[in-house]
């Protein structure tokens, strides 16, 4: 155990500044009375606020009540507000068909979109004014556990040489000690995963996610109309994976152009990248961005599961809150408004612990209760129906939205298994076949992936330790027989290659998506904290 | 003892890009970070203090310019000063290098040592620390990668010419610019973050250190910007791919360098 200098006391301890921590850090600054602020200490791995948070972002509002002022909430940092909305089948490159009918359940009509980047830069400025200590670039790597109660966490060393070995600027772990902490970590959080398996507090399915990558895109002036947005099924994932794009016109001259892969998918031979650029070169896609440039990228991982893949957010000592916890409507994949309802919940049931010394046990009830959390239980069954095809997930969207969810009443299979079991071997022919299918050139629409990397503008010091640990290489070698090492493909950031027969790992590409602990077949990448402060540096996702 | 080290936050060139129609600096996306030259000038400083000299900061800019001083508070520096004056606005490097000169009077009209990174990476200019040395009739040490400093101020550094380091002995006080070869700056300790966020900036508009506004901002600057354009685009780079084949890779290079005429096959 590497030495400590004193421990820092808070109250709470907020781990990751994203929309859920920064929301529940403001909930309790705004619900404390006056007089007797908490103390709240929030730290995140990021260099900034936002680095590393990614998102469409069509926010629901809603998430903001209570939290917000209505004058705040007016003036998020969003040039656009949705103005016209649309659903596309497409089915081949040349080929789609507007859907004539969505389900109201999931129009967003007069939503702020624009970058969850900057809407947590804002997030970010309005829990500073209250009083909320926010610092940047300091990874958490260890919670610290007394009596079976969470009692606070510990940074992670800075300034550890290749070898492992302390550089002139080593600078050691520092304890923090909270009477709450709260894990609002993202989608799969490596300290609370970490403590989902060893508190028990898993859901009863497990945990599915999505890899979404996204580019911002700029247009030429004029042509687009800032607020229009559009979701696409079909091509190019025409397999029954579940998955589909988005665009979205965040303002006159900027396009946001994402799409999202399920992890559950069974071809190894997918490349979710690959994906995504042919997804931008069918006609539906390309007449919203022609004529533009890509100038941001990004990638980050969506806990797709639902209401029945939600953790048990409660620990003595601790909460989950937001995507961390699972929680998220799983039909039109958002997270951000529940994040900030179960903030909101959180900050309750720790105002109540901190005045009493009990009351934390209270938030799964107060999360419960709350609207997301109702949204979730209504669709609980969405993403597995679309285990059995777009027609069986449409159906079982269309009933749970017709039936207010009470149909169908029971537990839908699926997701018996984590998504890393479900890839088949690799068929003979299958990646020649995939690669034949064409890859677009490398072009200022069509960046190729190191392109984005550049443009995502990660950053990790190179003379540290690897932070994507691999339990036993000679696993990979198999894997690469078995399954055609999908490492080299799923990464939206070119970290894993082979080099004849070594696996090469190019941490410091590294989107911090976590797409690999999801989905190496054989479980065999364990994703620890790099240096805090590294990673991506989004501005603008 | 007593080192004072100038500060800058500049917008992270890695990301600057320049709007091809009106020329200017396209600042959205881009973050303000400390001059990285600066990191190493605090790291002397803070090297120094850790053998119980006293330290300072001083830095000019608008408001926001006291987060690159925070963050030097956090690495350790005893205190910290902003200089924030719309009289300021516009300055070129010798009207920077007088206001500058005025507030290390204010904070100690006999510093030891004053030290600043080699340049800003915005103007690249290299020139505000010496025109402060002149400013107030210091020596100047530029481009220093090692120092050592013993109790009496007789201090031993190494400056990084282009042929080789030189090792120059002298006596403080001095004015020095430090370049990229010096130690390794340090990191924050969390506890340092929070310190300094407490931690009081002094603001000094330009009546506070008695500085004459003739000679602050745009009225002081003797140079003025009369373009700005962007450098030509040259043509689209070529990227050979080595990691497949590397001796292949090289044959492609040395075709391609031939090709124009650079090598002889």
């Amino acid at each position: 155990m590497e030495s400590t200098v004193k421990a820092i006391e808070t109250d709470v301890l907020v781990i990751g500044a994203g929309p859920a921590g920064l929301g529940t850090a403001i909930a309790l600054m705004r619900g404390a009375p006056e007089g007797s602020k908490p103390r709240v200490i929030v730290l995140d791995k990021g260099r900034n606020p936002g680095s590393h948070i990614l998102s469409g972002a069509i926010v629901d509002p809603s998430g903001f009540d209570g939290l917000l002022t209505q004058e705040e909430t007016a003036k998020l940092p969003v040039e656009a507000r949705v103005s016209k909305e649309s659903f596309r089948m497409i089915s081949g490159p040349g080929r789609s068909m507007k859907v004539p009918w969505v389900p109201p359940l999931m129009h967003s009509r007069g939503y702020p979109v624009g970058s969850l980047t900057k809407i947590v830069s804002y997030l970010a400025s309005i829990a500073e004014r209250e009083g909320v200590e926010l610092y940047t670039g300091y990874a958490v790597t260890e919670l610290l556990e007394e009596n079976g109660r969470i009692c606070g966490a510990r940074t992670g060393a800075k300034g550890i040489g290749k070898d492992g070995g302390h550089k002139e600027n080593y600078l050691a772990p520092e304890e923090i000690r909270a009477r709450v902490t709260v894990l609002a970590e993202g989608g799969c959080g490596i300290l609370t995963e970490r403590l989902a398996d060893e508190k028990g507090l898993r859901g009863k399915r497990c945990q599915t996610y999505a890899l979404a990558i996204k580019e911002l895109v700029e247009v030429p002036a004029g042509k687009q109309t800032a607020g229009e947005v559009m979701h696409t099924f079909g091509y190019p994932l025409t397999d029954g994976t579940y998955g589909g794009g988005f665009v979205y016109h965040i303002s006159e001259t900027q396009v946001m152009a994402g799409y999202v892969c399920a992890l559950d998918y069974r071809r190894p031979e997918i490349d979710p990248h690959l994906l995504f650029r042919r997804f931008k070169e069918s006609s539906a896609v390309r007449r919203h961005i022609e004529g533009g440039k890509t100038v941001a990228y990004g990638a980050k991982t969506i806990p797709e599961g639902g209401y029945y893949s939600a953790l048990h957010p409660y620990t003595p000592g601790c909460v989950i809150v937001g995507d961390a916890a699972g929680l998220l409507d799983s039909l039109r994949i958002k997270g951000v408004h529940i994040a900030l309802q179960s903030a909101q919940a959180a900050a309750k049931a720790i105002l109540a612990e901190l005045k009493d010394g009990k009351g934390l046990e209270t938030y799964p009830g107060l999360l419960h209760a709350t609207r997301g959390w109702k949204e979730m239980k209504r669709v609980r069954n969405v993403r597995a129906a679309f285990r059995h095809g777009t027609f069986c997930g449409v159906m079982g969207a269309g009933m749970a939205w017709a039936t207010f969810g009470l149909f169908p009443f029971w537990r839908l299979g699926g997701f018996e298994m984590p998504d890393s079991e479900e890839l088949e071997p690799l068929k003979p022919g299958a990646l020649e076949k995939e690669s034949a299918r064409g890859v677009p050139q490398n072009s200022p629409l069509s960046p190729d992936r190191l392109t984005g990397v550049f443009m995502s503008g990660t950053l990790h010091d190179e003379d540290q330790p690897c932070h994507l640990k691999i339990a036993d290489a000679a696993k990979c070698g198999e894997c690469r027989e078995k399954y055609g090492a999908p490492c080299t493909r799923f990464c939206p950031a070119e970290v894993y290659r082979f080099e004849e027969d070594r696996l090469q790992i190019d941490f410091s590409n590294c989107l911090h998506c976590k797409t690999c602990k999801i989905k190496c077949p054989y479980g065999n990448v364990d994703w620890t904290f790099p240096q805090g402060g590294d990673g991506p540096r989004y501005t603008r996702m | 003892m007593h080192a004072i080290v100038c500060i800058k936050q500049v917008p992270d060139s890695t990301n600057v890009r320049i709007n091809p129609e009106t020329n200017t600096l396209m600042r959205e996306g881009v973050e303000s970070i400390l001059n990285p030259f600066d990191e190493y000038a605090l790291e002397e400083g803070l090297r120094l203090h850790d053998a119980g000299a006293r330290l300072s900061v001083i830095s000019m800019g608008p408001p926001q310019a006291a987060a690159v001083l925070r963050e030097a508070l956090a690495r350790g520096a005893d205190d910290a000063y902003l200089l924030s004056d719309r009289a300021f606005a516009g300055a070129d490097t010798l009207a920077t290098g007088y206001a500058l000169s005025c507030a290390i009077k204010k904070i100690d009209p006999n510093p030891d040592l004053i030290l600043f990174g080699k340049q800003a990476i915005d103007g690249d200019t290299a020139q505000v620390g010496p025109g402060v040395a002149e400013t107030l009739g210091l020596p100047l040490l530029a481009y220093v990668r090692d120092l050592s400093v013993s109790k009496d101020g007789a201090f031993t550094a190494t400056v990084a010419m282009d042929d080789g380091d030189e090792v120059v002995e002298g006596r403080l006080p001095a004015v020095m610019t430090v370049v990229k070869e010096a130690h390794t700056p340090r990191f924050a300790p969390l506890s340092g973050a929070i310190a300094a966020r407490r931690a009081k900036i002094t603001t000094w508009s330009a009546k506070d250190v008695e500085a004459d506004t003739a000679r602050c901002g745009l009225n002081g600057s003797p140079t003025k910007v009369v373009r700005i354009f962007p450098p030509p685009v040259k043509g689209n780079a070529e990227r050979i791919d080595a990691r497949k084949d590397a001796s292949r890779a090289a044959e492609a290079v040395i075709a391609k360098l031939a090709e124009k005429g650079i090598v002889r096959k």
